[in-house]
């Protein structure tokens, strides 16, 4: 009977009949467990945290970060990192300030920022595969050159953003949903789509699982390589048209520091720093995740100097949970 | 701007200000009056861009030709001298009568942080206007990119140019320190303005960050008539103008029992942060009565919270500082209750510092303190409220367009 258990082709009959495998649902639905959990913590500490007008705020702050976390996703998946989406943000941003001051025309500000940001996306992306750069490299390079662009163009001065058209886009709702989120939710359905159901998205998994299997297959590596970054800069710059819609102004250090509250989203839902594990929808979760601790410490009135001790500790935990089924 | 009359006076001062025939400062101020700033600010955007485009510029000597642009602020030497009567408030700080100072040519070095902020170019410019009243003085300014490597070597460049003082705003304070020895040791003055080193020096002058958040939390107290819930928006946590300003408002609130202050965020002097705090703030607290922030930024971006939670109604008061002319206008707009103003014109009173120290006069009322060398206190510049806007208008720092009160 002893030698019968211990058979793996008897451990394999019985599997699917044993019920509950704990490391898989983590490593399965780890990030939406943490959400739960953190939403009934947040909820009991707070009676004004489940109310539509705080939930609404979360999904609007959680908006521009969650933006830029798409983009970053998809960086990520390659095994790569893009340290300039927060400069791209910025360069972007005082683009469309700039061109709405200028012009007053709300259509070409609109087209002018997600050009800036794709081409700023290029070059990463010609940095990376031609140029053979590593992605933190190449893009911690870009986050001087792109920030320091922003100061250039503006003087170090604000752009300021009065056109009520414009901001209409930052104050406004579509069905009770601020208009920042339903943009947000709109470009998360279709990046799922594109990494479920496209042969891009296939590759995208293909090449940060295996960089040379890929390449070895017939998938033209480089060229992906290229279209994630450029992917990455267009998210950040429509990151940027949320930014001046909301806060009505194009500073020059607009998303400082935001590539790290990006990557922070990404590595909470569960992409792997690796590669080839994750996806968009995970990373939803994580700044989703962020965006409710960060609330949560204001609403109960935690000093500002231990906030980001608990955002750190956070963050840590979470990805630990999901590591520990990833690991089965 | 519905008005006919206003849109043809705007216009007529653009064409004035395009055609060299009004300064500046003036078509702000009169910009400002008429309530089409914004407009003004559209108009000339390229233009003004360009007169803050200033970063490339490494070193610059001030010509002493009358016609010739200043580098950094592009203002002829009569604009800079009307600007000195019209707008610098410290004046009457170590007065000095306009003229040839001494005997012979002076070379004074300004070593400025950096020239990315409208406020550090504020300063260069009253620094050119004091020394535009004396003919026989030049001026030597220097960008420091706010890098403390930078700005060590800009000294260095200053003293091998041969220049007989230095006034210098350092961009940190520990990291200045052996520039300021050196031209300690090289036998020079050196004036430090508004950020200090731990060592020896001519003269260190700065405003206090205390006792001007003191007085803008005083009038808080006064406008609350001292009962209410208060949140806090802090600058940047850590930062020494931020524990400062902290500081101050706590030893006003200490008089005032009755107020409280329910919350505190780190804002970091702008905009963004300042909104998604102020969101939290509004749900978590349905009776706040003031928002008090260490900047006009944090305030702006706290009002347009207010305006989106739908709490206008509850008129909640803004207490700020920063002192910008767009939140001077702000004040009188109604969006702010009050305004500390901590003035970038200290240049002036630096440069004449450095000149009083070359002729070997003693600085009157410089005080001994805990470092070596001397402090000379400015005194504060009054809150700015509704009652004096009008006056201040002008006067402070920057020209460009504050937001629109979303509550308005």
């Amino acid at each position: 009977m002893a030698l019968q258990r211990s058979l793996p082709a008897d451990r394999a009959a019985r599997g699917p009949r044993r019920g509950v495998d704990v490391r898989d649902v983590l490593a399965r639905y780890g990030t939406l467990i943490a959400l739960v959990l953190l939403v009934v913590v947040a909820a009991a500490l707070s009676p004004r945290f489940l109310t539509t007008v705080n939930l609404m705020n979360v999904l609007r702050q959680t908006s521009i970060v969650g933006v830029l976390g798409i983009g970053m996703t998809f960086v990520m998946l390659t095994a790569g990192i893009d340290l300039s989406v927060g400069a791209i943000l910025a360069v972007s941003a005082v683009l469309l300030g700039g061109t709405l001051e200028r012009t007053g025309n709300i259509w070409l500000a609109l087209a002018v920022a997600p050009a800036a940001g794709m081409v700023v996306g290029l070059v990463n992306g010609l940095g990376v595969t031609w140029g053979r750069v590593q992605p933190f490299v190449m893009t911690l390079g870009m986050l001087g050159i792109a920030r320091s662009l922003a100061f250039l163009y503006t003087g170090g001065e604000p752009i300021p953003i009065l056109d009520m058209g414009f901001l209409r886009l930052g104050i406004g709702y579509v069905a009770g949903v601020p208009v920042p989120s339903v943009v947000f939710l709109l470009l998360l359905a279709a990046a799922a789509l594109v990494l479920r159901y496209t042969p891009f998205g296939r590759y995208v998994y293909a090449i940060g699982s295996n960089e040379e299997a890929a390449r070895l297959s017939g998938i033209n590596v480089g060229l992906y390589k290229i279209l994630v970054y450029v992917l990455s800069g267009a998210t950040a710059a429509i990151a940027a048209i949320l930014y001046g819609a909301q806060f009505a102004a194009a500073p020059a250090i607009a998303g400082e520091g935001y590539e790290l509250d990006a990557i922070a989203a990404v590595v909470v839902g569960g992409t792997s720093l690796f590669g080839g594990q994750g996806g968009v929808i995970g990373t939803f979760l994580g700044a989703l995740i962020i965006g409710i601790l960060s609330n949560i410490l204001n609403l109960t009135g935690v000093s500002p100097f231990a906030q980001p001790l608990a955002k750190g500790a956070l963050i840590i935990a979470a990805v630990w949970i999901v590591g520990r089924g990833q690991r089965a | 701007m519905t008005d006919d009359r206003t849109a043809q006076r705007l216009d007529a001062l653009i064409g004035d200000y395009l055609r060299g025939r009004t300064s500046r400062r003036r078509l702000v101020a009169e910009a400002t009056r008429l309530g089409g700033l914004g407009l003004v600010a559209a108009a000339l955007a390229p233009e003004r861009r360009r007169a803050f485009a200033a970063p490339n510029v490494r070193s610059a000597v001030v010509s002493s030709a009358q016609s010739d642009k200043q580098p950094i602020t592009d203002m002829t030497t009569p604009e800079l001298l009307a600007f000195y009567d019209e707008v610098l408030p410290f004046r009457d700080q170590l007065p000095m009568e306009a003229g040839e100072v001494g005997g012979g040519p002076i070379k004074v070095g300004f070593s400025q942080t950096g020239f990315n902020h409208p406020w550090r170019v504020e300063m260069i410019k009253a620094a050119q206007a004091e020394v535009a009243r004396h003919p026989n003085v030049s001026l030597v300014i220097t960008d420091g990119n706010v890098d403390i490597r930078k700005q060590n070597n800009d000294v260095d460049d200053l003293l091998a140019q041969g220049v007989d003082a230095i006034v210098m705003s350092p961009v940190e304070s520990a990291g200045l320190a052996p520039a300021a020895l050196k031209v300690m040791a090289a036998g020079k003055p050196i004036v430090l303005l508004d950020r200090d080193v731990p060592n020896e020096k001519t003269l260190f002058i700065g405003q206090s960050n205390v006792t001007m958040a003191k007085g803008v939390a005083e009038a808080m107290v006064k406008a609350l008539n001292g009962q209410g819930n208060v949140v806090e928006l802090t600058g940047l946590i850590g930062s020494s103008p931020a524990i400062d300003r902290q500081k101050g408002m706590q030893e006003a609130l200490a008089a005032a029992p009755g107020i409280k202050v329910v919350a505190n965020g780190d804002a970091e002097w702008i905009r963004d942060p300042a909104v998604k705090l102020m969101d939290d703030f509004l749900v978590a607290h349905q009776d706040i009565n003031a928002v008090f922030s260490h900047a006009e930024e944090s305030s702006w971006g706290a009002q347009f919270s207010v305006a989106r939670a739908n709490r206008c109604a509850g008129k909640i008061l803004h207490f700020t500082h920063d002192g910008s002319n767009a939140g001077f206008q702000s004040v009188k707009d109604g969006l702010f209750a009050a305004d500390g103003n901590y003035s970038p014109f200290i240049g002036d009173v630096g440069v004449r510092a450095a000149l009083m120290a070359l002729q070997g006069q003693e600085i009157p009322n410089r005080e001994e303190y805990e470092f070596e060398g001397f402090l000379y206190r400015l005194p504060d510049l009054p809150v700015v409220t509704a009652e004096n806007a009008d006056a201040w208008i002008g006067k402070g720092w920057g020209d460009f367009a504050p937001p629109e009160n979303p509550c308005g």
